[in-house]
C-alpha cells in the first residue's frame, strides 16, 4: 500500500514537473530553433545528392511543420516580413526543384556508370586485342624459317588488326551518335558529370592513337593492301575528330580543351608518319614482286606520277617498237592494275587518300592506248598489195608481149 | 482700484485659457507597445547594448552596478504593452523595470524574484503580463510595471 502510495505520488510530481517544464519555454528559444532547423534544411536541400538524402529532408519539412504550426505567431513575430508560411512555402519549392536536380544528377550518375562500364569494357577488349597481336608478332618473328606457318600467323596478324580497327570504328561511331547532336545544357551537366570519370573518353582516343603509332612502326611482314588499310583507318579517324574533337574536348577535358587537342592532333600526325615510313615502300615492292617496276614515290601525288610514268614510257616504247614482249608487259600490268590494285586494294585507295577516282579512270584511259599500242600490227596487207602489183605487172608485160607478137 | 485690478487679473487668465484651448492638443489612446519576443543582446566593450530591431541602445552598466556584478552577458530586454521596458540577466536577482523618459530611462521598479540569483532568465510576451521564466530552475513568474502579480 506504501509502496502504491509512493508510486502514485512520484508520477504526480513527473507529470507536474513536465508540465510544468512544457509550459515553460521561452518564445525566444522556439523561434531561434525554428530558425536554425530552416536553416539545416536548407543546408541539406542544398546538399542533396540522392533520392535518399531528400526523402529525409522532406520528413524533416513535416516535422518542423506539426512541431512549430503552434507557433506560427511568435515565429511571424520574429521573422517579420517573413511569415512562417513563406518560409515553409520556401522550404517546399528549394525541396521541389531540388528533387528535380537530384534526379538530373542520378541520371547523369547513371550516364556516366553506363559510361564508364563502356570503356571498361572497350579497354579490356582492346587490351586482348592488343596482346594477340604481341604474341602474332613475336611468333612471326619466331617462325621465319617456317614459310608455311609464317604465311598463317601474319594472316592472323591482318585479321586482328582488321578486327581491331572495326572495333575501333564502331566505338568512334557510338561517340558520333551520342555526342554530335548534344545541346549546350546537356553538354554542361555532361561535363560536370565527366569529372567523375577515372578515364574519359578522349583518354581512351589518345591510348588508342598511342597504340596505333606503336602498331604502324612496330608491324613487320604486313604487305601494301594492311597498310592501306591503316591509311584508311587513319583518314576516317581524322575525320571523325575534325569533326568531334572539339566537342568531345570541350566536355571531357573542359580544363585545358586546347592542349588536348594539340596532344590528339600530334598522336595523329605522328601515326601518318609511322604509315608513311612504310606504306610507299610496300606499294612498290608490291608492284615489283609483280615485275613492274615503277619509279621511286614517297607520297600519293608521286605514286600517281609513278604509275602515269610508267605506262606512258610502256605505251611509248609499244609504239615504236610493237615486239610481242611489249604486248606481254602490257597484259601483265593490266591484270596487276585490274586484279589486284583495283579489285582487292579498291575502297581503301580512295578512302585512303591514295588514288582518286579520277586517277584511276585517267590510268584506265591511258592503259587503252597502251592496249591499241602493244598490240602487233598485220603484214597481210602489204603481201596482199605486193601480190595484186606483182599480178598487175605480170599481166601488163603479157599484154604488151602479145601486142608485138 | 482693487476691484479694476481683480477685473484685470481675471480677464488675463480667461484669455490665457483661451489660448491654451486654441493650441495643440492630440491624444492617441490604447497604444500597445507591447514587444512580441524579447530581444536577447550582447553588451560591447562599454556595457552598452544595441537592439537594432527596435532601434533601442542604452548602457547597462548602473544595472550592473545595482545588481553588484561586473558582467552579464547577455541581456534580456522587453517592453510590455504600456511602454515599459523590463531587463534581466543570468546571474540577476531582479527585473528591473523603466519607463521612458527624453533621452533617458527611469527606474519604475526592480522586482526581486529569487534570493539566487537567476540561472538562464527568458521573457514571454503574454498581452496583459511579461512572464518571466528560469530555465534552469523551471521556475515561473507573472509581472508587470507594478511588480510580481499573483504573489
Amino acid at each position: 500500500m506504501t509502496k502504491t502510495f509512493s508510486t502514485l505520488i512520484a508520477l504526480i510530481l513527473i507529470t507536474a514537473s513536465y508540465t510544468t517544464v512544457e509550459a515553460q519555454q521561452s518564445d525566444y528559444e522556439i523561434q531561434q530553433e525554428f530558425r536554425a532547423e530552416y536553416h539545416q534544411i536548407t543546408e541539406w536541400i542544398d546538399n542533396a545528392v540522392s533520392s535518399e538524402d531528400l526523402d529525409e529532408v522532406s520528413d524533416r519539412i513535416d516535422a518542423l511543420e506539426a512541431e512549430y504550426g503552434e507557433h506560427t505567431d511568435i515565429i511571424n513575430s520574429a521573422i517579420y516580413p517573413d511569415t512562417y508560411s513563406s518560409r515553409l512555402n520556401d522550404l517546399r519549392s528549394r525541396f521541389s526543384a531540388a528533387q528535380q536536380n537530384v534526379a538530373t544528377i542520378e541520371e547523369l550518375n547513371e550516364r556516366v556508370e553506363e559510361l564508364e562500364e563502356e570503356l571498361e569494357e572497350f579497354r579490356q577488349q582492346l587490351a586482348t586485342m592488343d596482346e594477340r597481336a604481341e604474341d602474332l608478332q613475336r611468333e612471326i618473328r619466331d617462325s621465319q624459317a617456317n614459310e608455311r606457318r609464317l604465311s598463317g600467323l601474319v594472316q592472323q596478324y591482318r585479321e586482328n588488326l582488321e578486327e581491331r580497327d572495326q572495333f575501333v570504328a564502331g566505338f568512334l561511331d557510338d561517340l558520333l551518335r551520342r555526342y554530335e547532336t548534344v545541346d549546350s545544357e546537356t553538354a554542361a551537366e555532361l561535363r560536370e558529370a565527366a569529372e567523375q570519370l577515372d578515364e574519359s573518353p578522349v583518354d581512351l582516343i589518345k591510348t588508342i592513337l598511342g597504340e596505333y603509332v606503336n602498331y604502324a612502326n612496330q608491324a613487320t611482314d604486313l604487305a601494301a593492301e594492311d597498310y592501306l588499310a591503316m591509311k584508311a583507318q587513319h583518314v576516317y579517324f581524322s575525320e571523325f575528330w575534325d569533326s568531334m574533337g572539339e566537342r568531345l574536348t570541350e566536355i571531357f577535358d573542359a580544363d585545358a580543351p586546347v592542349q588536348s587537342r594539340q596532344e590528339v592532333d600530334d598522336l595523329l600526325s605522328n601515326w601518318n608518319s609511322a604509315i608513311d615510313n612504310r606504306i610507299w615502300g610496300a606499294i612498290n615492292d608490291s608492284f615489283a614482286q609483280n615485275n613492274i617496276d615503277l619509279d621511286n614515290f614517297s607520297s600519293a601525288d608521286a605514286f600517281y606520277n609513278a604509275l602515269q610514268s610508267y605506262v606512258s614510257s610502256a605505251t611509248e616504247r609499244s609504239e615504236e617498237q610493237n615486239r610481242e614482249e611489249d604486248l606481254e608487259e602490257y597484259r601483265n600490268f593490266s591484270q596487276y592494275w585490274n586484279n589486284t590494285v583495283k579489285a582487292n586494294w579498291g575502297e581503301t585507295l580512295f578512302t585512303g587518300n591514295i588514288l582518286t577516282y579520277e586517277q584511276v579512270s585517267d590510268i584506265d584511259q591511258q592503259l587503252g592506248g597502251w592496249n591499241v599500242a602493244a598490240v602487233p600490227t598485220s603484214n597481210l596487207m602489204l603481201i596482199l598489195f605486193i601480190v595484186a602489183l606483182a599480178v598487175i605487172i605480170g599481166l601488163v608485160i603479157a599484154l604488151v608481149r602479145k601486142g608485138k607478137e | 482700484m482693487a476691484k479694476s485690478n481683480i477685473t484685470t487679473l481675471i480677464t488675463s487668465v480667461a484669455l490665457m485659457i483661451s489660448v491654451a484651448a486654441c493650441g495643440p492638443s492630440l491624444t492617441i489612446s490604447n497604444v500597445d507597445y507591447s514587444q512580441p519576443i524579447e530581444s536577447v543582446l550582447s553588451p560591447d566593450a562599454d556595457n552598452v547594448v544595441t537592439d537594432q530591431r527596435y532601434a533601442i541602445s542604452f548602457s547597462v552598466a548602473p544595472i550592473l552596478e545595482e545588481e553588484d556584478v561586473t558582467s552579464a552577458d547577455p541581456i534580456r530586454l522587453i517592453r510590455n504593452n504600456n511602454g515599459y521596458y523590463f531587463v534581466t540577466a543570468a546571474g540577476f536577482s531582479n527585473v528591473y523595470v523603466f519607463e521612458v523618459g527624453e533621452g533617458e530611462l527611469d527606474l519604475k521598479r526592480i522586482i526581486n524574484l529569487t534570493d539566487d540569483s537567476l540561472g538562464q532568465p527568458a521573457f514571454n510576451q503574454r498581452g496583459d503580463h511579461i512572464e518571466v521564466i528560469d530555465l534552469a530552475t523551471g521556475d515561473s513568474y507573472r509581472v508587470n510595471e507594478e511588480g510580481r502579480m499573483g504573489g
